[in-house]
């Protein structure tokens, strides 16, 4: 797949975990598992490019003994997958007329 | 492998990388690790479940810029003392220009390399033009009524139609083969880089 569309949708798979509630790292790769299989490094790379972006905030916290990164959706990040929505919607339309035109000629 | 000589040898893997980013990557493993414990896997399932060391070090360089890593290979370690700020300024002459001719050397095994490949694709090119020449040949001779001159045009238009595809074979192996070579070089650099020896 194209690298930039790619970083593009992985971004907002991230954004969409954490959109119902702060989560953490373990948290987000376990929901994500069932629709997309993210690695470690990939997940860091990405939570650092949408806290400068602004899309979200982190804060450590206690748990169990230990130190515990939580991360919680701003409203940039919510704007952020209103607009991957709309974008979508388009894209899927141009699909169907894509498929459409592979259907007539079989 | 358990938790601590897994970060272990992840730190050694990132030894190269600046001091703030590495600690902070592996508090994320280290993190990553803990909750999987919670979660109810053994240490060893915990660990296997991210890879070995050597192949999580693979994946975070792919995503840090060379510039990063360089710009902490460079940096000193310590003050430097004065004697060897003046060694360092006396003898630029020297290993500036040994440093110079080193990436000029580096730059032009790049060029040649893709100068080859270009070469490669010409050599194609001028064989599929001698073959659409002789099959003109040929067509202009059979025009003019000269069927001997027409089949000789034919034949050597059959015999280019055969090299150019042979060649272009042999060019898509060797252009695939040097754009492994080229993309295969530059994390090798990145691990070459950043890990620390054993012996130092």
């Amino acid at each position: 797949m194209d690298g930039q569309l790619k970083r593009g949708l992985l971004d907002v798979c991230a954004l969409a975990a954490i959109k119902s509630g702060e989560s953490y790292g373990y948290q987000m790769i376990k929901d994500m598992k069932p629709y997309l299989e993210m690695s470690e490094s990939t997940l860091y790379t990405i939570l650092k490019r949408l806290e400068g972006a602004e899309m979200l905030t982190v804060r450590s916290a206690e748990h169990g003994g230990r130190l515990r990164k939580y991360y919680r959706i701003t409203r940039k990040g919510l704007d952020r997958i209103e607009e991957f929505r709309e974008d979508w919607s388009m894209i899927l339309s141009i699909y169907r007329f894509i498929t459409r035109e592979e259907e007539a000629h079989e | 492998m358990n938790k601590e000589t897994f970060l272990a040898g992840l730190r050694q893997q990132l030894a190269g990388l600046p001091l703030e980013e590495r600690e902070e990557r592996l508090d994320f493993y280290g993190e990553m690790l803990d909750d999987r414990l919670e979660d109810g896997l053994t240490e060893e399932e915990a660990v296997e479940s991210l890879g070995t060391p050597d192949e999580v070090a693979a994946q975070v360089l792919a995503e840090i810029p060379m510039a990063m890593i360089l710009r902490e290979k460079v940096r000193p370690k310590r003050r430097m003392k004065a004697w060897e700020t003046v060694l360092l300024i006396l003898g630029s002459p020297i290993w500036l220009s040994l440093l110079v001719a080193g990436l000029a050397v580096g730059f032009s095994l790049y060029v040649v390399l893709w100068v080859i490949v270009f070469s490669l694709w010409v050599v194609a090119l001028a064989l599929g033009a001698s073959a659409l020449g002789c099959l003109f040949g040929a067509g202009f001779y059979l025009f003019r009524g000269r069927p001997g001159e027409a089949g000789f045009f034919f034949g050597a238009c059959l015999v280019c139609v055969g090299l150019t595809l042979l060649w272009i074979a042999l060019s898509l192996a060797l252009t695939k083969g040097a754009v492994k070579l080229t993309t295969g070089i530059w994390p090798g650099i990145k691990a070459r880089l950043t890990r620390k020896e054993e012996a130092e």
